[in-house]
């Protein structure tokens, strides 16, 4: 790829011990960014989305999550070799997070000011009137009515689409270069989600930020983004550009996710299913870990022989080679 | 089957010393419908638009403040505790959330077989026969009997809430979410299920969901409410292919889709507005992309008119159009 990469994260494993196993909540993820794009992260709970996020961020417990090898490359340096107080930095500076629930994201204690002011004096290092004053365009920005006075509200005063756009304002008010958003409108009613993506898609024109958009969602997946990675079980299954994943398909997984994916058509469709749950992952399945609920696995799979790992089956379209061996004979 | 007159619940809000009252939520007014038997009534809204009080209110969990409900043409409104706990076992719900619907206390086999015991008067034998026959029909093991519900999954719990709703063999079921809080994979199984034991036991179901894809793809027929009204009814191809109110056209637009035929989206300014202060008139005015002058100001009043057979919108919306 030509265009340039803004994030390059290279086989990122994040695992955790808990007692004496191991989870591997994240194993061998590789994925780039490129400037001012949106990249999506889909997959069931337990994928390993959110994982994936919190360890960009440098926000998971280091006593119990090791991020092993692997590298997370911005800005020509390795973000998981940083120490925390130059992440410091970098978090909601130059790369910020919005999450799934504002109601717990915020702190229910202070007003919209202090929370907003608060990352523009300690990054910008400016006074508190100034941050202020910043904080009530930021509020402006997200399209929150009389912000003069809302800027002085407490979260509850506020109703969920009015929080989640609080949360963007807070996330956006350094100007930052990466914006990771968690899931940030599966708490909401469908008209307010409706907003919020258009809100999302709005500032991302204006202000030129690249946004990793997570969600389990494919209809909002292809509402916002430009290419999209499919997990599974702390492995990627599948990446390809939006458009190109969703016409042709190339892992059993993402063929059946698009399956299922409730759709409103004039006619009544036959609903259809993927069998079995996703396995727990400290005991995941040998070789590809979807084997246990393909619909069509083949003998190589069955057997758990191959290993799981990206081929580029076109350019730009990368798919886990198990799944694309099985689909060449 | 169930038929429904003029419906209204208010709460009353009460403050101060006193505790006097102080204004209502009206969560529902004035509902009026019918489901015939066999039938998957479809009732779609956003939270807050009186979905589930009306689901409630229409099996007597909460007392409706106004209103007629017939089952099966006899009026059940005004039937007393005692009488009304006899019929108990024809009408059943599965709720949303199957964490927090299954006493983590006891065991699936007692969660499951309560309903039996009160209600049944029959031996241990045929109790435990029931039981893991509806275990079976749900896709569980007997094994899984002797469990908590701690040790199943989200897809699982709530195979055990249908199978807690079925056992007693229902007429009719309020599906009230049942799927909005499980992955999609797992959502589509449920969704099978409950499709699978529609016609295995003859059920009349009232599906209650936010989502509009789930319910196109499970209801024969759709309600849409806002705000505690009815704004259109219709079946469900007929709603999908030709919706005539605002607010159903917005919800069909805008819900995320992957393969989108129609780029257009009518995005809705702000929020649902509170239950207590509706706006007058037209209670959807508010948001209404296209108001007309009428509609504007809030004079006409809000009542369902047929547009074609047996599809219904209110009126101020149809004469606007």
């Amino acid at each position: 790829m030509i265009s340039e990469n803004l994030l390059s994260i290279k086989n990122l494993k994040t695992h955790f011990t808990v007692g004496e196993s191991v989870v591997k909540a994240v194993d061998g993820v590789s994925f780039n960014l490129e400037a001012g794009k949106t990249f999506a992260i889909v997959g069931e709970s337990g994928s390993g989305k959110s994982i994936t996020a919190l360890s960009i961020m440098g926000l998971l417990p280091n006593n119990l999550a090791q991020t092993e090898r692997g590298e997370i490359l911005f800005d020509n340096k390795n973000l998981i070799d940083l120490e925390e107080n130059e992440m410091r930095k970098i978090r909601g500076n130059r790369i910020s997070m919005i999450f799934q629930e504002p109601m717990t994201s915020l702190n229910p204690v202070y007003d919209l000011s202090f929370q907003i002011s608060e990352t523009i004096i300690l990054h910008q290092k400016k006074s508190k009137e100034q941050a202020r004053k910043i904080a009530i365009e930021m509020l402006d920005l997200v399209g929150i009515p009389e912000p003069q006075k809302r800027i002085d509200s407490y979260p509850h005063e506020l109703s969920g689409g009015m929080r989640q756009r609080a949360m963007i304002a807070m996330a956006l008010s350094c100007n930052p270069k990466i914006l990771i958003a968690d899931e940030p409108t599966t708490a909401l009613d469908v008209t307010i989600q409706a907003q919020i993506i258009d809100l999302m898609q709005e500032l991302q024109k204006k202000l030129g930020m690249s946004i990793i958009f997570i969600t389990h969602d494919l209809g909002v997946v292809s509402e916002i983004s430009d290419h999209v990675m499919v997990m599974y079980l702390g492995n990627v299954m599948e990446i390809a550009e939006t458009s190109e994943l969703f016409n042709n398909p190339l892992h059993s997984y993402t063929k059946s996710l698009i399956d299922i994916a409730p759709q409103i058509s004039d006619e009544k469709r036959e609903i259809k299913v993927l069998r079995g749950e996703i396995p727990s992952p400290t005991n995941p399945p040998s070789g590809c870990v979807f084997r246990t609920r393909c619909p069509n696995p083949g003998i190589g799979c069955k057997g758990g022989d191959i290993e799981m790992g990206l081929i580029e089956a076109k350019p730009g379209h990368w798919v886990d080679r198990c799944c694309y061996e099985c689909n060449q004979t | 089957m169930i038929r429904v007159e003029n419906i209204k619940k208010y709460f009353p809000i009460k403050d101060g010393f006193f505790n006097n009252k102080s204004g209502d939520v009206k969560a529902v007014e004035n509902v009026s419908f019918e489901i015939p038997e066999g039938e998957i009534l479809g009732l779609v809204g956003e939270s807050g638009s009186g979905k589930s009080t009306l689901g409630r209110a229409i099996i007597r969990l909460i007392e409706p403040t106004q209103g007629n409900i017939f089952y099966k043409n006899k009026n059940i409104t005004k039937l007393s505790d005692s009488e009304m706990r006899k019929l108990r076992k024809d009408f059943q719900i599965i709720f949303q959330d199957p964490y927090a619907s299954l006493d983590p206390r006891k065991k699936i086999y007692d969660i499951i077989s309560q309903g039996l015991k009160v209600h049944e008067k029959m031996d241990k034998n045929s109790i435990n026969q029931k039981v893991e026959e509806i275990i079976q029909d749900v896709g569980l093991q007997k094994e899984h009997l002797n469990r908590y519900p701690h040790e199943f999954s989200g897809g699982q719990r709530q195979r055990i809430g249908i199978a807690r709703a079925l056992v007693l063999h229902p007429k009719f079921i309020i599906a009230d979410e049942p799927v909005s809080a499980l992955d999609v994979t797992i959502q589509a199984q449920i969704l099978n299920l409950i499709l699978e034991l529609k016609k295995k036991y003859s059920l009349t179901i009232l599906f209650i969901s936010h989502d509009l894809s789930v319910i196109n793809q499970i209801a024969d027929r759709v309600m849409v409410m806002y705000l505690g009204h009815i704004v259109e009814v219709a079946n469900t191809s007929n709603l999908f292919s030709n919706p005539q109110h605002p607010y159903t056209r917005s919800l069909i637009e805008t819900a995320p889709q992957i393969f989108r035929k129609n780029k257009k989206k009518t995005l809705l300014k702000g929020d649902i507005p509170s239950p207590i202060n509706p706006p007058s008139g037209c209670v959807f005015r508010t948001r209404c992309p296209n108001p007309g002058i009428d509609c504007k100001g809030g004079n006409i009043e809000m009542g369902l008119i047929e547009v074609e057979p047996g599809h219904w919108v209110d009126q101020c919306c149809a004469n606007c159009n």
